[in-house]
């Protein structure tokens, strides 16, 4: 019969498994080696923070994984606004005026549209489809745009358009994961992930990487969208409420006060340590490095969601009301969260995914309730960011996931009761807004009728590499040693810094 | 030793240990021809030495001849016993840069008939080489003096002509007639075309058109220096002549012609040039070498023949690439040794909230909005050894009040500077007035008033003075110093 102590010490001769001893004494060889052969170089190299290899050094101390670090180069924003319009909105009903599709409307679509391609519901031989809405110029920059966003064209003037974004997914859920994790796959670091294990955070109660989801339903990648990936987990996105608890479970039970939490986690904290001592697995630091955090959390996280702290005049200016699941709210909750020091502040806004199958997903029904929803909040978000200066060091990035095909759906070869558009992976429309980016200014071009790219093609890739660039990172440095691959954002093609639009 | 059952002398058992790379060379000439692809970082670094140590067999090789010949004459008949040895220098020399010449060829991206020329021509000079030794070490037998004589005097041939393969690939084709006077061309039937073209350049469609687009786009790697896929652009005639997939442009036939084939496909893909992300053509250049083909690919069509081709912008819009340099960790240490220790200490008593701007930088950044009303004057004061090196500060919801004034006037580096939502007043942006790097301050929401404005308008590179929620109101006629840099 085993005394307990004798069964935890077996227990833990046997966890101690080949591979263990294997990467144990395979890492103190090499760390043999490269002390005594390195030696000289420590000292200069230590300091600057630099390595000789090709990634940057971004080890920090066990107990602190989300400290802040220096991005490699002095970097144009410190932070970044991710709204993402989940769903993929039109960009022929908002920002691609296309006065030759208004002249064909209603005619066979040429079959040169059709070959090759792949739709997700258009059959036989579409009709083009004038935008549903029309258009004027607006600002000193004179872009066009259609009356649906009546508070956004106010800051046209602050807005860099990128018209010719391509991607090469054409169903939500890949091409969602393309977009915020740089590969259409499971299992990749999303953008947040990525920029927050390379710079940290300031604010050490606050994750770094906040989710705040609305339009009634999540977006099609799921979870996925804020994973860390191979990334350390510590550094995946935490999504928030934007009601109630802000995160759930975060409040103590009743009966249960903080200091009694306080003492609980210390013990668990303490075996935990010793896990790590023992096995020295990097999750278990996560596993700490998240119930402390928790626990600063209590106080901090729930300040910073509460809007209600806002006075009215506020209120007004984003449309919001305290209490409701609304991309209104988030966008304050956004504004707050950036005052407070949080890295990457992403917002999903489902609903935009205008196939004219229903109401809902009709582009002179839902989608112009969909247009309500953000057009204020968006403005006001801007404003607010600029009056406060804030604006000079944090990237507002807007857009989808593809756009849409300037043909109207035909499921089934049939013409539908409610007007919408097929997805289109070919062309589609983001805009940034902020630091280092060059205001009142459109990237890149589509043919006559908003189907495909005639000028100045930017990869989803290649917007990453540039939203890197504005961090302060080469987009090659910004790496992760990975299944025998310096894993970056951009992935393995060629990416490049859209250099034209930036300031 | 033995060879062939005789027992060989000294020089020549060396001979035969010399022969062995010249062998090994040869193998991976054949094995591992060049192919035009460019790899391998460290075959091509040590590849790059190929011009740097092909000029000492050349010089060793022509100077064996001269010590011979000069040694003929009794009294300089000294010379002659250093042939040898200069002879068995050379060998070495000649295997050395034909083995640095492969590693150069297979990863640098050649490849052609030129290149193949060259290849072989440097093998066989490394072997030459080789034999001249063997035949002068056992040249006391008569017979053998008369092919020695002839194999030193292949030798030199080769140099001249290996050398000279060796310079068009790397100085381009014509690098020793281009700039021939034309009587002297002209007697000795040598064609100018790429001079030509030059020389007409703005007259033609090609000339003033097309190959411009080459020389701003494509020479980098298919140009004078570089002939990847064993393709050059820089003249008309190599152009039309292809590369080692055969010809890339065919007249009058856009699509066929592989060319417009690769620099019209989409950038990601992997036959798109020009390759590894660099900056596609425009869509204008584009056009112009499609309708440039489609016109015949002449180099003689004037240049205003085509009618609907995009207008050539006058200054071609060059769009910078990013470039990111090197960081120095040398030159950074220096940079940040004397604030180092102050800052040391500092940030563990602010962690996370004074970090430096960059990793090449020493300058600081210091964000205490973070802190809030846990950061007071007292914490400001404290920070006094860094003034100097603080460039970006936020002190926005802190409990600074006008008592640290001077501690923020003494930051005099500072470009960015906020206070938003805190106690100071007029006081503490009146002492801002040496802040001659100041290109952002934000007062929102905080009691200044509108007597704030002379101090502020007087900072030199001040771009934003954010004043909203202020007792500035909106619409106040400022200086004109401030004209369109007050934001509300």
């Amino acid at each position: 019969m085993m005394t307990s102590d004798s069964e935890l010490r077996m227990a833990l001769v046997q966890a101690q498994t080949r591979r263990h001893f294997l990467r144990t004494i395979g890492g103190g060889l090499g760390t043999l080696f490269v002390g005594t052969s390195m030696a000289k170089y420590a000292g200069a190299t230590k300091d600057a923070g630099h390595s000789e290899t090709s990634s940057l050094d971004f080890t920090r101390d066990a107990s602190s994984p989300l400290a802040a670090l220096p991005p490699q180069f002095a970097a144009k924003v410190r932070r970044v606004i991710y709204l993402h319009m989940a769903g993929a909105p039109s960009q022929l009903e908002l920002f691609e005026y296309k006065p030759d599709l208004k002249r064909l409307d209603g005619q066979d679509c040429p079959a040169s549209f059709l070959a090759g391609k792949r739709f997700a519901f258009i059959s036989g031989v579409p009709k083009l489809l004038a935008s549903q809405y029309p258009f004027h110029q607006v600002g000193q920059s004179g872009q066009w745009i259609s009356d649906r966003l009546p508070y956004l064209e106010k800051h046209v003037d602050a807005i860099c358009f990128i018209k010719s974004m391509h991607t090469d997914q054409f169903n939500h859920a890949p091409a969602q994961l393309l977009v915020q994790t740089g590969n259409a796959r499971l299992g990749y670091a999303s953008i947040g992930s990525w920029v927050l294990y390379g710079l940290g955070t300031e604010n050490q109660n606050l994750p770094g990487f906040i989710v705040l989801l609305s339009g009634g339903k999540s977006p099609d990648g799921g979870k996925q969208l804020w994973s860390s990936g191979f990334l350390p987990s510590v550094y995946q996105g935490v999504q928030c409420r934007s009601h109630g608890e802000p995160v759930l479970y975060l409040d103590n039970p009743p009966e249960v006060s903080r200091s009694l939490r306080r003492s609980m986690l210390d013990a668990i904290d303490q075996i935990n340590q010793q896990t790590y001592a023992a096995f020295g697995n990097p999750e278990t630091v996560t596993r700490i490095a998240q119930y402390e955090m928790a626990f600063r959390m209590q106080m901090d996280a729930t300040d910073a969601m509460d809007i209600r702290k806002e006075p009215d005049s506020v209120h007004a200016m984003y449309g919001s009301k305290p209490g409701e699941a609304s991309f209104a709210n988030n966008c304050l909750v956004a504004r707050r969260l950036a005052e407070r020091g949080v890295r990457f502040i992403q917002l999903y806004h489902w609903g935009w995914d205008s196939h004219g199958a229903d109401a809902k997903e009709a582009l002179n029904l839902g989608f112009a309730d969909r247009c309500r929803e953000v057009d204020q909040p968006t403005a006001a978000l801007l404003a607010d960011l600029k009056e406060r200066g804030m604006l000079e060091d944090t990237l507002v990035v807007w857009g989808g996931e593809f756009g849409r095909t300037p043909m109207r759906e035909n499921r089934n070869g049939q013409e539908m009761k409610y007007v919408g558009r097929d997805h289109n992976p070919g062309a589609f429309t983001i805009w940034l807004s902020g630091g280092g980016v060059k205001p009142g200014i459109t990237h890149g071009q589509t043919d006559e009728m908003g189907y495909e790219i005639v000028k100045d093609p930017v990869e989803i890739r290649d917007l990453h590499a540039t939203m890197l660039y504005l961090l302060g990172f080469d987009h090659h440095k910004l790496n992760y040693s990975f299944q025998g691959l310096e894993q970056k954002l951009t992935s393995v093609k060629p990416a490049r810094i859209v250099t034209e639009v930036l300031a | 030793m033995t060879v062939w059952g005789r027992r060989v002398s000294g020089p020549l058992r060396l001979g035969v240990l010399a022969l062995v790379p010249i062998l090994i060379v040869l193998v991976l000439l054949l094995v591992f021809p060049p192919d035009g692809n460019e790899r391998a970082e460290w075959a091509q670094f040590i590849g790059r030495f190929h011009p740097l140590a092909v000029h000492f067999p050349i010089a060793l090789i022509l100077l064996v001849p001269i010590l011979e010949l000069a040694g003929l004459n009794s009294r300089s008949a000294h010379l002659r016993l250093s042939a040898g040895f200069v002879l068995g220098l050379a060998t070495i020399g000649a295997t050395v840069a034909a083995m640095l010449g492969w590693c150069l060829a297979l990863s640098g991206g050649y490849s052609g008939p030129l290149l193949t020329q060259h290849m072989w021509g440097g093998i066989s000079l490394a072997a030459v080489c080789w034999l001249c030794w063997m035949l002068r070490a056992s040249a006391n037998e008569p017979r053998l003096g008369l092919l020695y004589a002839t194999a030193l005097a292949t030798g030199v041939v080769l140099v001249a002509w290996t050398g000279y393969r060796g310079g068009q690939l790397s100085k381009g084709e014509d690098h020793l007639t281009e700039y021939m006077p034309a009587g002297l061309r002209h007697s000795l039937g040598i064609s100018n075309a790429s001079r030509a073209v030059s020389s007409s350049r703005a007259n033609t469609f090609y000339g003033a058109r097309v190959e411009p687009i080459f020389a701003e786009r494509c020479f980098t790697c298919h140009g004078p220096s570089k002939h990847q896929a064993n393709l050059r652009l820089d003249s008309y005639k190599s152009l039309m002549r292809g590369g080692k997939d055969g010809p890339v442009i065919r007249a009058a036939n856009v699509q066929g012609s592989d060319l417009f084939r690769r620099i019209a496909l989409p950038p990601g893909h992997d036959d798109f040039m020009p390759k590894e992300g660099k900056r596609p053509l425009s869509s204008d250049q584009v056009k112009v070498i499609e309708l440039w083909i489609g016109a015949g690919a002449s180099d003689t069509l004037p240049a205003d023949a085509i009618k609907d081709a995009p207008a050539a912008s006058a200054s071609p819009t060059l769009v910078a690439e990013v470039n990111f340099g090197e960081i120095d960790p040398v030159a950074v240490t220096k940079r940040r040794a004397t604030a180092a220790p102050a800052l040391a200490q500092l940030q563990k008593r602010f962690p996370n909230i004074l970090e430096y701007e960059s990793r090449g930088s020493a300058d600081l950044l210091l964000n205490a909005s973070i802190l809030g009303p846990k950061f007071g004057d007292s914490d400001l004061a404290v920070l006094s050894p860094l003034a100097e090196q603080i460039t970006v500060a936020d002190f926005s919801r802190t409990a600074i009040t006008d008592r640290s004034a001077t501690a923020i006037a003494a930051m005099k580096r500072l470009r960015v500077l906020r206070f938003m939502y805190t106690r100071i007043t007029d006081t503490t942006l009146q002492g801002l007035g040496a802040l001659d790097q100041l290109e952002s301050l934000s007062v929102f929401g905080t009691p200044v008033t509108p007597a704030a404005l002379p101090t502020v308008a007087k900072l030199p590179k001040l771009a934003h003075f954010y004043a909203g929620q202020t007792a500035i109101p909106i619409g106040i006629s400022v200086p004109d110093a401030l004209m369109g840099k007050l934001v509300f």
